[in-house]
């Protein structure tokens, strides 16, 4: 046919910030226009995939609101008043204030905001490159909701995320599990969507699959078992479950001595772990174990020792317990009525899941960030890892997070080798940097791929005291977002299709994210933005190479995992990692921990009290017996509508889900005279949102739910996040970046006037 | 030889309500909607539960055209602007159609909406126009969840002719007696831990 003639196909990526999924696409291209999308070929058909948001990529690309050309503001901020100006003009006018505000506060009060980058490297490599050659602020985005996640897996595990040492093996297709325990995560619809496919193909071949989560999701609809716990109590839920296993002694001991810390001896007076100084053995930050060879103490890993796992020992007089044996004591108080009546899990269910969890052959735990978006979150994630650790199933050598290393960013930094780079500071901590320059006074703030008022706690503080103040807002963007009408200066980017990109997913693959068209407009790609403004300082030698510079850069960067793979093989279709690692419990564990073992007993942490996964209280979450000024858990699910706030203003995708809603239990709202249908507000102290309600069992009695990433104007009043707080706990901040709050906070809500 | 019966099975276990076939469907065909809609079973809104916290079940049913055997459709359309296929695929020619809505009215499903801007009735061709260059439907292709099975179900060398075969699996309102070409694995219930 002649119409197919001059159809060209490039196999290119959508890259929405789904992270570990990015999807291959084939673009169809017809006189230099894509018309349309499907799902590319992979060497695996099982990663040939597509979801409704990839198909909606030309709505996006087309879409009738995109920004199409460099605008400056000409209203107040937030009006959404703008005149058009050249790229020139806004580069320069960028380079001017960025200089002039650096000559007064230094160049660490310029901070670049740099939100999700989906699952592509360049366009946040560029401007983390340019922060580093500046040497301003590179403001972290995990703090979004992320930090509490690598939180709590950096203290028990040593690596930022656990993913891989939990789940790496069902996704890598090594692991046969027997068990699937899905806590506090909706693969169904949100990360990690790509494990769906496992989990229902390891279903299919008989594992049982639990579900732990406070709404009833899409993957708790596929659950043999579902837990509906209440938010913030995860940990009580993880020590419920140890009691039952203990208790019953199914525990993997042998995998305890050899992989944790829990035959180290821990002093009772100091809640220390004993050092061989006080055996007074040469080897004075050795750990010690009871060897119940010589029923004597002796050097941890020394040869002929057999460890005690558990017991009370006097040591020099010094009266010690193995962490095991403590983290047992705390799990002896969690019997299944005490955590039933703390979770609100039926007793029998967590018996059974215990059980089940103790006597499988193999358990997988495929975990995300929903239960660690609460204000003890990063505890709740030990608590899980622990469970993993005392059933031995962690993967051992399955180190780092979902892939290998092509998510290393140092090639960007060393553009200047020995030069200091930027200044790191996390998103939650910017707040107080902007609002009272604690630690330093940040001024001029740059924004890409954030919606940063929309999706940030706290929405009227950021309005009201972060923006204000504020000398100058730079954002790109596609769109007119809630974020974008607050900059002074708006910069137009490309859409997927338009510019090119390296994305190292889904593991164990590599694709590159190759340009398809044009860039419509005057819209410039993130790379070409930041060379363009790099010029302007006297940089512009480390950005030469254009978009395919930097994917070289990484491709070039000798690191194992892309180790000759070429731009040209990419551009045919996805290269599998040419490194991966080995997954086996029978090498030694070469975790980063202080101790080099997963430290189910922080020592770093006892004088916080969180040496072990205690449940602690919630910050708001009501839990039973505390009182708490508003009843209701507000927690913000994620919807396979919207990439947090991306794709919600889709046509295609309104229809089928057209207006924010806040789930209710029937029974509360029937105590507040409230119908399914009606108009209602849902408020705290901080705000009032108004928007429809749902009548549903699927979430919990003292629950509500509303997803997250409607646009802020798409709500009658109000917003998910000016419900939110910015509250930091200090031990995250501490630890590594105080996280965002998002599932820890409480509200009323009442039927609308 | 037994004749050849182009058709679908549908896994309720793996179906997820994503809707991206739905999306799919409407990018490929452009249709006023997509001709393949998912519904929640047992409950009055999607994605809503059945049953009382936390004992509670959500079922997703996918339903589409289901080319059946004995199209009432196509008796019922007085221009022929509805056919059966030799491969079993029952084909509305939007152009042909008049607009009547008789086979809106004739089918069993409500598998045939109506485009009021254009006037004309619409519904799924099982993406014949793919069939016929050795594709799949889009839906199938795009599924999230890998639940859409298509090929030839009188043949149980092909996958969903082997699905089809199962005991479990069933048709929708079989008492109609049009035959559906769409068959359904029910989901698994909750064996408990």
């Amino acid at each position: 046919m002649t119409s197919e003639a001059t159809t060209k196909l490039i196999r290119t990526v959508c890259p929405a910030h789904c992270g570990i999924d990015a999807c291959g696409i084939l673009a169809h291209v017809k006189d230099g226009r894509v018309v349309k999308v499907e799902p590319a070929e992979f060497p695996d058909p099982k990663y040939r995939r597509i979801c409704l948001r990839g198909l909606s990529s030309l709505d996006i690309t087309y879409h009738k609101d995109r920004l199409r050309y460099p605008m400056k503001r000409t209203g107040k901020r937030g009006e959404g008043k703008f005149e058009r100006i050249a790229w020139d003009e806004a580069l320069d006018t960028i380079a001017e204030k960025f200089k002039a505000i650096a000559a007064e506060h230094g160049w660490p009060s310029i901070g670049w905001v740099l939100g999700g980058p989906g699952a592509g490297t360049t366009k946040f490599g560029a401007y983390l490159r340019l922060a580093s050659l500046t040497q301003s602020t590179r403001v972290s985005a995990w703090g979004y909701g992320d930090a509490g996640l690598p939180c709590g897996s950096r203290v028990i595990f040593g690596t930022q995320f656990p993913y891989a040492l939990l789940f790496g093996g069902l996704l890598a297709g090594k692991a046969k599990p027997d068990m699937v325990v899905v806590w506090g995560a909706n693969p169904g619809e949100s990360q990690p969507l790509n494990l769906m496919r496992p989990i229902m193909d390891a279903k299919a071949n008989g594992a049982r699959l639990a579900v732990i989560d406070p709404r009833f999701t899409v993957t708790a609809s596929k659950a043999d078992a579902y837990l509906g716990v209440r938010p913030g109590t995860d940990s009580a839920l993880a020590l419920g479950l140890m009691h039952v296993i203990f208790q019953r002694e199914m525990h993997d001991a042998p995998f305890i001595i050899r992989h944790s810390t829990g035959p180290y001896l821990v002093r009772s007076d100091t809640g220390k772990y004993l050092r061989g100084k006080d055996l007074g053995l040469d080897e004075e930050q050795a750990y010690v174990v009871w060897d119940t060879v010589g029923d004597r103490p002796a050097q941890c890993r020394a040869e002929g020792v057999a460890p005690a796992i558990g017991g009370t020992y006097t040591v020099n007089g010094i009266a010690c317990k193995t962490a095991f044996e403590l983290l047992k004591e705390l799990c002896d108080t969690y019997t299944p009525q005490k955590t039933s009546e703390i979770t609100g899990v039926a007793p029998d269910l967590i018996v059974n899941l215990a059980a089940r969890i103790g006597s499988s052959r193999e358990t997988t735990f495929v975990t995300h960030m929903g239960f660690t978006r609460t204000y003890h979150g990063d505890v709740s994630l030990r608590a899980l890892g622990t469970v993993a650790t005392v059933t031995g199933n962690v993967m051992a050598r399955f180190k780092g997070g979902y892939l290998p290393a092509v998510l290393n960013w140092k090639p960007f930094l060393k553009a200047v080798p020995d030069k200091p780079s930027y200044s790191r500071m996390g998103i939650l901590q910017l707040y107080d940097a902007i609002i009272s320059g604690n630690p330093y006074p940040v001024k001029a703030v740059w924004f890409s791929f954030i919606n940063f008022l929309n999706q940030c706690a706290h929405s009227n503080k950021i309005e009201k005291e972060v923006f204000a103040n504020l000398d100058f807002i730079v954002d790109t963007e596609l769109f007119m977002t809630p974020t974008a009408r607050y900059a002074d200066i708006l910069l137009p980017v490309c859409s997927y299709l338009e510019f090119s990109d390296l994305v190292p997913h889904p593991y164990p693959y590599v694709q590159y994210q190759q340009k398809a068209m044009e860039p419509l407009y005057e819209s410039r790609s993130d790379v070409n933005i930041a060379a363009g403004l790099a010029e302007r300082l006297g940089f512009a030698e480390y950005f030469s190479g254009g978009e395919d510079g930097f994917v070289d850069l990484l491709l070039d960067s000798k690191d194992p995992s892309v180790e000759g793979i070429t731009r040209e093989q990419l551009m045919q279709g996805a290269m599998p990692v040419t490194a991966i690692p080995e997954m086996d419990q029978a090498f030694d564990i070469p975790f980063s921990t202080p101790s080099g073992k997963i430290e189910i007993y922080s020592e770093g942490l006892v004088e916080d009290g969180q040496a072990l996964p205690f449940q602690l209280d919630p910050l708001e979450s009501p839990v039973p017996g505390k009182k708490t000024r508003y009843p209701l858990a507000f927690i913000q699910g994620h919807s396979r509508f919207r990439t947090h706030s991306m794709f919600a203003n889709v046509d295609a995708l309104l229809e089928l889900n057209p207006e924010p809603i806040v789930e209710i239990n029937p029974r509360d709202a029937k105590e507040r005279g409230i119908c399914d249908g009606d108009q209602v507000v849902v408020y705290n102290d901080r705000a009032r949102t108004k928007l429809k309600a749902a009548v549903s069992e699927g979430v919990s009695p003292g629950v509500v739910n509303i997803m997250q990433g409607w646009w802020i104007d798409q709500f009658a009043e109000g917003s998910v996040n000016h419900l939110t707080h910015d509250v930091i706990n200090p031990v995250q901040e501490k630890v590594y970046e105080p996280n965002m709050h998002m599932n820890d906070v409480a509200v009323e809500i009442e039927k609308a006037e | 030889m037994v004749e050849t019966q182009l058709g679908l099975v549908i896994d309720q276990e793996r179906c997820i309500g994503c809707e991206a076939c739905t999306v799919a469907c409407k990018n490929e065909n452009l249709g006023s909607i997509g001709f393949i809609r998912v519904q929640t079973q047992d409950a009055a809104q999607k994605d809503i539960p059945a049953g009382k916290f936390p004992d509670l079940r959500m079922t997703f049913m996918p339903l589409v055209c289901n080319h059946c055997d004995r199209p009432p459709c196509e008796d019922a359309c007085p221009v022929d602007a509805i056919e059966k296929r030799q491969d079993g695929v029952v084909i509305l020619d939007r152009e042909a159609c008049d607009g009547c809505r008789a086979c809106v009215d004739e089918c069993p499903y409500a598998a045939i909406s109506f485009d009021e801007e254009a006037e004309h009735a619409e519904k799924c061709n099982l993406c014949a126009h793919r069939i016929d260059e050795g594709l799949e439907p889009f839906c199938v292709v795009c599924c999230e969840a890998q639940a859409i099975h298509f090929g030839d179900l009188n043949d149980p060398a092909t996958t969903a002719g082997r699905l089809k075969r199962a005991e479990t699996v069933f048709q929708l309102m079989p008492e109609q007696g049009t035959g559906p070409s769409v068959y359904y694995c029910p989901q698994m219930a909750p064996r408990g831990v």
